[in-house]
């Protein structure tokens, strides 16, 4: 009885070719070597200082009172909130416009196709504080700032964007909304691209329209791009913290302080490193739960 | 050119060119909207070099002048050294990525090795660890324990490849049919001869989606070369622009030449790397 | 190919192993690095302390941000003549942006490779002394050194009872106004100069001040800006530091209850804005008409409004757009009822910081350049820029022959000022200190930017204020009525 049972488990899993274990492993040595000693070695010791008071000279364990008081603290959680609200709004829309952007590209001819790549990858270039700058005068809350001018063309009254509870996370999702979408659109585009005629030519064949084609073509054939784009777009902006730090400062009454620029303060500004870890360790297992979410929800099993 | 995505209307070219100006319009009206601040940026670069400049309310400055960029140049003896710094750090960041992470990506996405999934995993995990915690660690190693301030090795070594392309490329590749792979090896290939000889050929586009975007990265980071150098001479370009922005920051016209001045690199590598986005070698061309 | 193979694999073997063993001992190699470099340097001060000590060769690392527009190129200068004296003793300067100094200065703190001395605020010595890294440098200078500067200054950069470096420059934020417009509006400019004014008058005059497309006061208050409205208002309401005498957190006091509602009524005046206001925004409206009294403002501004308005009659394009004549005179902020006059200052200073070359020997050089810089000629060089007087002696002598361009009227003003600036309690702990920068980032300048939004009411911020800081700190650790 035993025996069979072994060996049904050795024959459920999966079988490895000695081939396929040396070329496997040759072709990801230098990455990994890399990836260790530069991302997963600092990463542990961060976990490792989560459990610490740390001190450049002579840290002091302190168990869990890190994550005790991360997990008390009202302003933690508060900013998780606005991180997810900011993750939730963002995150799709972009994908979808990207999407839709990159789709309405295809039509055209190489040199026009040319031309909208590049003014659609142009704000994305231009990134950082120079950029901030321009969006503080954007929604300058003066009515001579430019947001509030536009406004007042359609009548309506002067705005306190950023400086305002009503407004100020509305103010950081537009931005976010129109400034950081050129490099999705660049890799949807590669990835339709990547989508042969003859899909196409069968489906027409069928008699399917161009939203069908979308639909049932277009759509599970970007899937692995999308998913892509989906988590890394969601690590990303649980990890924000440039936006609130430039713009608003978190405020008012903290509804615009991330989840990073927490960290960012707890770390840099209060010196609680090892709070800082272990808020970064929280947060590091709330985006793996929504990760392994996402894999869920589109289908890809990652086995671990 | 034209795929099969779009009807081409062949027996009606009216409703063909209407529906394509009315996508042109909405396209150039949202770009419009998205290029503004860029727009702003580039002609307040041309604005005069003082503080006041920073709360005018103009869209455009009253009067056009280069001065900003001549302060910038003049600023210090190493201005041009600095874009010459990041372009080395950018173009071997670059070359890392691709090559590295792009044999990753095939390994991880078509090479059934042991294991690869718990690999994989952990390499997603540590993603998602903010870089506001690993960068006391990453700098103790780099600084206290490899000693490489003010070298290129420091600036490099921590970008060569990254999770997040390692993950792009995977993607990418998951997307190959096996078959064609499956294939190649009865008849004999190894795996590399089928990474170079089939594989590569098939993704010049994503690499070179890859290479662009590490690029960019590398070119706008800032606090990592801030933090590992201090000589001037070894200053990237974002470093040195903070510098230039002088006592605090009110300076509007200087700060936004010098964002111009960075962007323009970036620009020339795009346009030139555009052909590689456009080619479409198409995965389902090669018949598996 | 096959030889290709059996090398990749063993390459990437050799990694592996080779990674799996960096990931666990790292960490220890790290610290035996430090220690072996401990080691070697405490070998060399003793093989060298046979010889004369200004035989010892040293260096030093020092990161400033640009304090003056020039400080490196001035340092540099200094530095020259600092060697002439000390030609063993070798100055490594690490510049720094404004933006980025603290977050790179915490790093470098963080792994133990903080630069030997660093600009900070007096605010955030509590962070080094909290993380270990600050050093106690009493007894690295020579008293009569010490003597040198104002023990109002020193206080600053004290923290229970320790002295962690020396003061370089005290800046004054208070008010700054329109002469013409304020005397218009019913002021007694010299007499609030030179003595003072009570919040009562301040209403009354801002009242008057307001006309069509005029306020009679503006405060820059966007963003983390919000905070200098509570510290420069905090003193008129009688705060003048996070903790009263007898080392109690002041904001939960009737006093910030009493500023709070304050400001509720400034914002509902009409007097005011009733949008925030952006940094670079205030001065253009000062200088175009658009408000009669502007803060924060400082005694430069003098300087930035002359300049603009000799342009302005030069027909320069590069003046402010709208630019009116006038004359700029910097005002002490009102003082509220049963409150003591005084005015928000804060001290700018240069710290010592531990890292892996520290020796007792190596500290005794280090506060040698320290004093250097923070005294004499170098501060005066600094206190002209930012049109203010030195906090030590040997600064304020080596101001005596520059000649600032300062009106006798507004310089009497910063003399006032200066005489009522109040140091923080000598008492405060370290701890103390960072929490009370936790709850002014987390909880108090978010509140207030409410209020200043007309979201919430006066009562309602003070009460959450007094919660989190009944949390923090303990209700015993906090002060409950009025302070004086």
């Amino acid at each position: 009885m035993k025996t069979q049972e072994r060996q049904n488990k050795r024959l459920a899993k999966p079988r490895y070719h000695m081939a396929d274990n040396i070329s496997g492993w040759g072709f990801i040595a230098v990455a990994v070597a890399i990836f260790v000693i530069f991302t997963l070695y600092p990463v542990i010791s961060a976990i490792i200082t989560s459990f610490q008071e740390y001190k450049p000279f002579g840290s002091e364990w302190v168990g869990f009172k890190n994550y005790v008081t991360a997990m008390k603290n009202d302003l933690f959680w508060k900013s998780i909130k606005n991180t997810l609200v900011y993750t939730v709004v963002v995150i799709p829309l972009s994908l979808i416009l990207s999407f839709s952007i990159a789709v309405m590209i295809m039509p055209f001819t190489k040199r026009i196709q040319s031309f909208f790549k590049g003014i659609y990858y142009l704000p994305g270039i231009a990134s950082g504080v120079a950029i901030s700058v321009v969006w503080l005068w954007l929604y300058d809350a003066s009515p001579n700032g430019i947001f509030n001018r536009v406004l007042a063309l359609f009548g309506a009254s002067s705005q306190n964007w950023l400086s305002s509870s009503k407004t100020a996370m509305l103010s950081l999702i537009i931005m976010a909304l129109l400034s950081s979408h050129g490099a999705n659109i660049i890799i949807y585009i590669a990835a339709l691209h990547g989508i042969d005629n003859t899909y196409y030519e069968a489906a027409e064949m069928d008699g399917a329209r161009f939203f069908q084609k979308i639909l049932y073509i277009v759509l599970p054939m970007c899937r692995p791009t999308t998913l892509f784009l989906l988590v890394t777009g969601v690590i990303g902006s649980f990890q924000v913290f440039m936006n609130a730090y430039m713009m608003t400062g978190g405020g008012p009454d903290n509804n615009t302080t991330m989840i990073g620029l927490l960290i960012f303060n707890n770390a840099f500004t209060y010196g609680k490193y090892g709070l800082a870890c272990a808020q970064a360790i929280l947060l590091a297992i709330v985006i793996a739960a929504l990760t392994t979410l996402q894999f869920k929800l589109m289908g890809e099993d990652i086995e671990y | 050119m034209a795929t099969g995505l779009y009807s081409q209307h062949l027996h009606n070219r009216k409703i063909y060119h209407l529906r394509n100006l009315l996508i042109a319009v909405f396209l150039i009206f949202f770009a419009a909207v998205s290029l503004f601040p860029i727009v702003y940026m580039f002609a307040w670069s041309f604005g005069p070099a003082v503080e006041s400049a920073s709360t005018s309310y103009n869209i455009f400055p009253g009067r056009w002048s280069f001065d900003s960029y001549k302060a910038f140049i003049n600023f210090s003896d190493y201005s041009l050294k600095w874009i010459l710094n990041s372009i080395i750090v950018a173009a071997i960041t670059v070359l890392g990525n691709v090559i590295f992470a792009g044999m990753a990506g095939y390994a991880f996405a078509k090479i059934n090795f042991r294991g690869r999934s718990i690999l994989f995993f952990v390499i997603l995990l540590s993603m998602m660890i903010p870089y506001q915690v690993t960068q006391v660690p990453l700098y103790i190693l780099i600084v206290k324990n490899f000693r490489m301030t003010n070298t290129y090795p420091a600036l490099i070594l921590p970008g060569m490849c990254t999770a997040y392309n390692i993950f792009m490329a995977k993607q990418f590749f998951t997307g190959i049919p096996t078959a064609l792979i499956e294939s190649a090896k009865i008849e004999g290939c190894s795996q590399l001869m089928i990474f170079r000889k089939i594989i590569l050929p098939l993704s010049k586009t994503i690499l070179s989606v890859m290479a662009i975007n590490t690029f960019l990265n590398s070119w706008n980071t800032f606090f990592w070369p801030f933090l590992v150098t201090s000589k001037e001479e070894m200053y990237t370009i974002q470093v040195g622009l903070k510098t230039f922005k002088f006592a605090n920051g009110s300076l509007l016209s200087p700060m936004m030449a010098g964002a111009c001045i960075s962007v323009i690199p970036m620009f020339i590598l795009f346009f030139s790397l555009q052909k590689y986005f456009l080619e479409g070698v198409t995965v389902g061309a090669v018949k598996g | 190919m096959k030889i290709k193979k059996v090398l990749a694999t063993v390459l990437s073997v050799a990694m592996v192993s080779s990674v799996v063993a960096c990931g666990n001992s790292a960490p220890e190699s790290a610290q035996n690095t430090g220690s072996e470099t401990s080691t070697t340097t405490a070998g060399e001060t003793q093989a060298e302390e046979t010889a004369t000590s200004s035989d010892v060769t040293d260096t030093i690392t020092i990161m400033v941000p640009p304090i003056t527009g020039d400080y490196v190129d001035l340092l540099d200068g200094w530095i020259k003549e600092f060697n002439q004296d000390y030609p063993n003793i070798t100055i490594e300067v690490i510049a720094t942006s404004w933006d980025d100094h603290t977050e790179k200065l915490t790093t470098m703190a963080l792994a133990g490779e903080a630069p030997d001395i660093a600009e900070v605020s007096y605010a955030a010595i509590g962070t080094y002394v909290e993380n270990g890294t600050a050093i106690d440098i009493s007894q690295y200078i020579e008293a009569d050194r010490l003597a040198d500067y104002d023990q109002n200054a020193l206080d600053y950069m004290t923290l229970e009872g320790t002295l962690y470096g020396l003061p370089l420059y005290i800046t004054i934020q208070a008010l700054g106004g329109n002469k013409e417009m304020l005397e218009a509006a019913g002021a007694d400019v010299e007499s609030i100069q030179t003595k003072g004014w009570t919040y009562d008058e301040f209403l009354e005059v801002i009242k008057n001040g307001t006309v069509d497309d005029r306020y009679g006061f503006v405060f820059a208050n966007a963003g983390a800006t919000t905070q200098d409205f509570i510290n420069i208002f905090g003193v008129s309401a009688g705060i003048t530091s996070s903790f009263t005498s007898d080392l109690k957190y002041a904001y939960t006091s009737d006093n910030m209850l009493s500023l709070l509602q304050a400001v509720e009524t400034m914002t509902s005046s009409g007097y005011m804005p009733n949008y925030a206001v952006e940094a670079g925004q205030r001065l253009v409206m000062l200088q175009t008409g658009q408000t009669m009294l502007t803060g924060k403002a400082m005694p430069l501004f003098e300087n930035n409004i002359k300049r603009n308005i000799e342009k302005m009659q030069a027909s320069d394009p590069e003046a402010v757009e709208g630019t009116i004549e006038m004359e700029y005179v910097f005002l002490p902020v009102p003082t509220m009822d049963n409150a003591t006059a005084s005015v928000f200052g804060t001290v700018d200073g240069m710290i010592a910081l531990r890292n892996n070359n520290t020796t007792d020997e190596h500290l005794k050089n280090v506060l040698l350049f320290m004093d250097y810089l923070c005294s004499g000629e170098r501060a005066a060089t600094v206190d002209n820029a930012v049109y203010l007087t030195g906090v030590c002696e040997s600064a304020r002598k080596a101001q005596e022959s520059f000649e600032l361009d300062q009106s006798d009227a507004n310089a009497a003003a910063v003399a006032y000022a200066i005489s009522k600036v109040v140091a923080p309690p000598t008492g405060i702990t370290a701890e103390q200190s960072a929490n009370a920068k936790t709850m002014m980032d987390e909880t108090i300048v978010p509140k207030f930017q409410a209020l200043l939004a007309g979201e919430t009411t006066a009562q309602d911020v003070y009460d959450a204020i007094c919660s989190e800081a009944y949390n923090l700190f303990g209700e015993e650790n906090c002060a409950s009525g009025w302070i004086k």
